[in-house]
C-alpha cells in the first residue's frame, strides 16, 4: 500500500470506530427488554459529579455484594442480579440457569456496578435534577439484552421522563 | 535567510569561508527554503487545539434541545469534512500548515465525539478508557503528523490512557481513592522507557521518540519525588503487590532491553540496571524502609529516638541521590549534556532540601538563616564547579 492509501485507512478507521460504536449502542438500546428501576443517591457529597448524576440503583434484592457468610466481608468480582423469575443477587458463577432476565455487573468495594450508574444531564438542569434524585423521586429506564448487558434509556422523575417532569415543574 | 546571510558575511570577513563557499551556501539555502516559521505552526496548531477544546466544552454543556440524532449526525459530518480536507491537503504535507492543523482538529474532534457518544448513550466508562480508545483509533493518523506538538499530544493522551487502564482494574476495594497512584507513578517511567526503546528501534515509530523521552524523564522525576516525600513522611500505605505487577513486568522488559543494547558499554548497562533496581526497591514499603522517621519536614517536632541510619527520611533521600547519581554518570558518559546538567541540578536541590529536613529548626533563627543561605550558595557553587569535573570523569570512565 502506498502512503496515500494508508492515509485513507487512517482517516476512515476512526470514523468507522465512532459510527460503529454509536450504532451498536443505539441497537442495544432499541432491542433489549425495557426495565424500570428506582434510584437513590449513595453519597450526598458527590451525587452530582460534573454534569452527570451518579446514584445507586435500588434493585430491591436486599444484600448486594456480600460474601454470604453473614459477616461484613464483601464479595468482589463479576456478579449478576437476576430480575426474573426470582429476584436475587448472585456471584457470576452461581447464577441460576432458569434466570431469564438479568443484569450483569461487578462488585467493587461492596457496590454492584453495571455501568448504568451515571446519567448525563444538561448543565442548566443539573441542580434541579440533583435535588429530585436526592429526594428519591428518580428512577431509570434500562434496556437489557439477553446476555445481561444493560444500557440506560431515560431518567424518570416521579414516573415521567425528566424533560417532561422539569417542564411541568416550571 | 536574513540571519544566515548576516552570519555568512561575518564568516567571510573573518576569513573562515571562501567567497565560493559563501555563494554556494547562499545558493543552497535559497533552493531549500525553510518550512513555514515554527511560530506560525505553533499558533495555528494551538488555535486548532483551543477550537477542539471549545467543541468538547460545547458538547459537555449537553444541549438538551438538540435531538441526539442531529448532534451525532452533525458531529460525524464534521469529522468526514475534516477528513476530506486532510486528504486534499496531503500532497502539501511536508510544507503545509493546513494539513497539520486539520490533523490536530480531526484528532481532537474524535476525542470529543467519544464524549458525545458517552453523553448520548450514558456509557459508564472511565476517562482513561476513553483516552485509550481514542489513542487506538487515531494511532495510524498520528504517524502522518510531522509537527512535534501533534505527536506529543498523541503520546501524552496515549500514556495516560494506557497507564491508568493497566493499573486501576488490578485490585479492588479501593474505588474512589488514590491508592493506585504509587503503582501508576512507578509504572509510568518504566513503561515509557520501554516504549521509548521500541520507538528508537522501529523506524515508523521514531517520530514519537522525543515525546516519549520527555515523558520518561518527567515521570521518572515525579516517581522519585513521590517516593521520597512518601517515605520521608514515614510510610507508604496500602501496598498491594498485584497493583505493582505491571511495573515489575515493565521493569523486567526494560532490564532485558538495557542488557541487549549494543550502543551501551558494560558500564552504562550496569549503571542503568542499578538505578532501575533501586527505583523498584524504592517503591517497596518493607525491604529498605522501617516506617519510622527521624525528622519532620513540615513540623517542628523531631523523633531523635530513631537512629540516624534507621530513619526513612534519611534512607529515602540517600536512595534518591544514589539513583540520580547513577543516572547522571550514565548521561555524562554517553554525552547527554542537558540531561546531565538537569540531573546534577536535581542532586544539588535534594541536598538543599535534606539540609532543611535535618536543620529546619535552625533556619528559624537569624544565625540559622545566614548559615542556610551560605550553605545554599556553597552547594550551588560546588554544583557549578563540580559538575564539569564530574562530567569529564564520567566521560573518561571505561567499562
Amino acid at each position: 500500500m502506498n502512503k496515500r492509501t494508508w492515509l485513507i485507512v487512517a482517516l476512515v478507521l476512526p470514523l468507522i470506530a465512532l459510527v460503529g460504536t454509536a450504532y451498536l449502542k443505539n441497537m442495544q438500546r432499541a432491542s433489549g427488554t425495557e426495565v424500570t428501576l428506582p434510584i437513590e443517591g449513595f453519597d450526598p457529597r458527590d451525587l452530582l459529579s460534573g454534569h452527570y448524576l451518579t446514584y445507586n440503583v435500588a434493585y430491591g434484592v436486599g444484600q448486594v455484594c456480600e460474601s454470604g457468610d453473614g459477616g461484613y466481608a464483601s464479595y468482589s468480582g463479576k456478579a449478576a442480579i437476576c430480575l426474573k423469575p426470582t429476584l436475587g443477587f448472585y456471584p457470576a458463577d452461581s447464577l441460576p440457569s432458569d434466570c431469564t432476565l438479568l443484569i450483569r455487573g461487578e462488585c467493587d468495594a461492596g457496590r454492584f456496578n453495571a455501568g448504568i450508574e451515571r446519567f448525563y444531564i444538561p448543565e442548566e438542569h443539573a441542580a434541579a435534577l440533583d435535588t429530585k434524585v436526592r429526594d428519591k423521586q428518580g428512577s431509570i429506564v434500562l434496556s437489557v439484552d439477553t446476555d445481561g448487558n444493560a444500557v440506560l434509556k431515560d431518567l424518570l422523575i416521579d414516573g415521567k421522563p425528566w424533560k417532561t417532569a422539569l417542564e411541568t415543574a416550571n | 535567510m536574513g540571519m544566515i546571510t548576516r552570519k555568512l558575511d561575518q564568516w567571510l570577513q573573518a576569513g573562515l569561508i571562501t567567497p565560493d563557499q559563501h555563494t554556494a551556501i547562499l545558493a543552497f539555502e535559497s533552493d531549500h527554503p525553510q518550512h513555514a516559521n515554527w511560530w506560525i505552526y505553533s499558533f495555528m496548531i494551538l488555535g486548532a487545539a483551543i477550537i477542539g477544546l471549545g467543541v468538547i466544552s460545547l458538547i459537555a454543556a449537553n444541549w438538551v434541545d438538540i435531538p441526539d440524532s442531529v448532534k451525532l449526525g452533525a458531529d460525524f459530518a464534521l469529522l468526514a469534512l475534516i477528513a476530506g480536507g486532510i486528504y486534499a491537503q496531503y500532497p502539501n504535507q511536508q510544507h503545509g500548515i493546513w494539513f497539520e492543523v486539520l490533523l490536530v482538529s480531526f484528532m481532537l474532534l474524535c476525542l470529543s465525539s467519544i464524549g458525545l457518544i458517552s453523553q448520548i448513550f450514558h456509557t459508564g466508562g472511565e476517562w482513561y478508557h476513553a483516552l485509550l480508545f481514542w489513542a487506538v483509533i487515531t494511532f495510524l493518523l498520528s504517524l502522518f503528523a510531522s509537527n512535534l506538538f501533534t505527536r506529543f499530544l498523541w503520546v501524552t493522551l496515549f500514556l495516560h490512557g494506557v497507564l491508568w487502564s493497566i493499573v486501576v482494574p488490578i485490585g479492588v476495594e479501593f474505588e474512589h481513592t488514590w491508592n493506585e497512584l504509587p503503582a501508576v507513578l512507578l509504572l509510568a517511567p518504566l513503561l515509557t522507557a520501554v516504549l521509548y526503546q521500541a520507538s528508537v528501534q522501529v523506524k515508523t515509530l521514531q517520530g514519537f521518540s522525543s515525546s516519549l523521552f520527555f515523558w520518561f524523564q518527567l515521570s521518572a522525576v515525579v516517581a522519585l519525588v513521590f517516593a521520597d516525600i512518601t517515605h520521608s513522611g514515614g510510610d507508604m500505605e496500602n501496598y498491594q503487590v498485584a497493583r505493582y505487577i505491571p511495573a515489575y513486568i515493565a521493569g523486567g522488559i526494560l532490564a532485558g532491553s538495557i542488557a541487549m543494547q549494543r550502543n551501551y558499554s558494560l558500564l552504562n548497562k550496569v549503571l542503568l540496571l542499578a538505578a532501575l533496581a533501586l527505583l523498584l526497591l524504592y517503591y517497596h514499603p518493607d525491604l529498605l524502609f522501617s516506617g519510622e522517621s527521624r525528622y519532620s519536614l513540615f513540623s517542628a517536632y523531631d523523633h531523635s529516638d530513631v537512629s540516624f541510619w534507621q530513619a526513612d527520611d534519611i534512607r529515602a533521600p540517600l536512595l534518591t541521590l544514589a539513583i540520580l547519581f547513577l543516572y547522571a554518570v550514565h548521561a555524562g558518559n554517553i554525552g547527554h549534556q542537558r540531561t546531565f546538567n538537569l540531573v546534577t541540578f536535581l542532586i544539588g536541590l535534594r541536598f538543599v532540601i535534606l539540609y532543611f529536613q535535618a536543620m529546619g529548626g535552625l533556619a528559624a533563627t537569624g544565625i540559622g538563616l545566614i548559615v542556610s543561605g551560605g550553605l545554599i550558595m556553597g552547594i550551588a557553587w560546588l554544583w557549578y564547579k563540580g559538575r564539569e569535573h564530574l562530567q569529564q570523569w564520567t566521560k573518561g570512565l571505561k567499562a
